[in-house]
């Protein structure tokens, strides 16, 4: 099920008007199959850049993504992707949207009905398959976003920052269902976010970016158990490294200075 | 939860449900009706000038039982219809071919900006000379007119898409057909059907004005005409039928926006 994702010496350059800005320099990082990997720094270190890069979206200016060796020139079936933003087509019900990839892959839609239908239940949408976007909550709408990635098994998932616009509460119930479904599923998760919490809580390691331009910093292996609970955030091993990354954080924030 | 939803701009701009509102303005035409009479008679105004409200609708009545004002109806409806039908297939067809190749769009860019800048009415005199006094040239013009709203807002729909979501066809792999039918198209929706509403209502000018130019039949012809015989009755009998085929065609094709726009679009 699970792949390997690899990126090697991943250098990006933006042409500007002012001149080219360099947005990754040098990004080398690997994820094995089933690994759950968080990548955390602030903004403008360019992990969303990555992101993309790894997505097939963005072409690097050097170096290259592999996926279980095979060097990615595009986007790929064999990833899934969360944006920041649901993305859901407003004309479309839920389960509508979930099929989305099913229909541009051409495949069977009475097949893949029944997955996108397995899925939404599993989030416990079960009762709001034929809702529109609109008549959805935000956290339920990433719920639908999430489900439609995950509708082709893709080996590797890619999230972008999937719950920064949600509250407190449905995050860290999202973050609950989204280790369930990893759990079940095993793909080979990269998830970006600037929460620190976050990131050390669903993680198998946790990879600091530091900014301009983005490089990994360095590395934290989380040894907290699986399954991960609620009540692992108040446990001193949780924060012990919750403040190693932070340290680490400030402490490229003040080299860069 | 951020489900701030917006407000319902679409209900804002519905007419109200009869109520008070509807009472009012029916007595307010009536006012305005009875001013007009009175008005008329008090002053002896000639129905040269200003026919009374009463001589009009003896008129409109007369006619209509003649059945003389349906045949120049039927004449101008079929106009604004086949017109309308036209331009807008034209422009929705032309609208998708400029947003699919770019190429395209900017070599008919300039044309399309002159092609709106010339007045399409100046061209009637051109038309009844290549065309006759039949109705093809004022179908013509109707269609050149109800073209460009159509066109302009299938590509507005058409290229207006949420750059995350044309993001995500591409993160599927989606070929530029199925982006088309799956994204781009359904989005071109809301901004197509607004078009069908402007180019109902400049349709109905379109015809009624090119047949000023050169017909031998139609409401615009028969206005010409009661000009002409000085028949000011007929003329006002004609506008009021004017006004009603336009609040039925303007209405059918708000209603074919509702149709169009329920469930999917709308809250």
């Amino acid at each position: 099920m699970a792949a390997r994702i690899e990126a090697l010496n991943i250098v990006k350059t933006f042409e500007t008007p002012s001149g080219p800005v360099q947005a990754l320099r040098g990004v080398d990082l690997t994820a094995r199959p089933g690994e759950f990997v968080t990548l955390v720094g602030e903004s403008g270190c360019g992990k969303t850049t990555l992101l993309r890069i790894l997505a097939g979206l963005l072409l690097p200016t050097q170096g290259e993504v592999r996926i279980d060796g095979t060097r990615l020139g595009g986007p790929s079936q064999e990833v899934g992707v969360v944006f920041q933003r649901p993305v859901l087509l407003p004309w479309r019900t839920a389960l509508e949207n979930v099929l989305l990839p099913a229909q541009v892959q051409r495949l069977p839609l009475a097949d893949a009905a029944v997955e996108a239908r397995n899925l939404l239940r599993t989030m416990g949408l079960g009762d709001f398959l034929d809702r529109f976007p609109r008549h959805l909550s935000g956290g339920m709408q990433q719920r639908v976003a999430m489900a439609r990635a995950l509708l082709l098994s893709p080996s590797i998932l890619l999230m972008d920052e999937p719950f920064g616009a949600l509250d407190a509460i449905t995050r860290e119930q999202m973050h609950l269902d989204l280790l369930t479904l990893w759990s079940a599923r095993r793909p080979t998760i990269l998830f970006v976010t600037h929460d620190i919490a976050e990131a050390v809580f669903l993680a198998d390691r946790v990879v600091l970016l530091s900014p301009r331009p983005g490089t990994v910093a360095e590395v934290f292996e989380v040894p907290l158990p699986r399954p991960r609970l609620p009540d692992h955030r108040f446990s001193g091993d949780f924060a012990a490294i919750c403040r190693a990354v932070k340290h680490a954080m400030q402490g490229n924030a003040e080299e860069g200075r | 939860m951020k489900s701030g939803q917006a407000p319902d701009v679409a209900s804002a701009l519905v007419i109200p449900r009869p109520g008070k509102e509807i009472v009012l303005s029916c007595l307010l035409l009536l006012l305005l009706v009875a001013g007009w009479e009175v008005i008329v008679r008090v002053r002896g105004i000639p129905p040269l000038i200003v026919p009374a409200p009463t001589v009009v609708w003896e008129s409109l009545v007369a006619h209509t039982r003649s059945g003389f004002l349906f045949t120049h109806l039927g004449v101008t409806l079929s106009e604004i219809l086949l017109g309308f039908l036209a331009g807008c297939l034209f422009g929705i067809g032309l609208g998708i071919g400029v947003a699919l190749s770019p190429l395209l769009g900017g070599v008919l860019h300039p044309y399309l900006i002159a092609s709106q800048a010339m007045p399409k009415l100046a061209l009637a005199p051109i038309f009844v000379m290549w065309f006759g006094f039949g109705i093809l040239p004022k179908v013509l013009i109707t269609a050149l007119i109800a073209f460009f709203p159509l066109f302009e807002n299938t590509v507005a729909g058409l290229n207006e898409v949420d750059r995350d979501a044309l993001e995500l066809f591409r993160a599927l792999r989606a070929t530029p057909w199925q982006t088309l039918r799956w994204l781009r198209l359904p989005n071109a929706v809301p901004f197509v059907v607004a078009g069908l509403k402007v180019a109902m209502v400049l349709s109905i000018v379109g015809a009624v004005v090119a047949e000023y130019v050169g017909a031998n039949r139609g409401l615009g012809a028969l206005i010409i005409s009661s000009q002409g015989m000085m028949d000011t009755p007929l003329m006002f009998a004609v506008f009021v039928v004017l006004v009603l085929l336009g609040v039925v065609l303007y209405q059918a094709v708000v209603l074919l926006e509702r149709a169009c726009l329920a469930k999917r679009y709308r809250e």
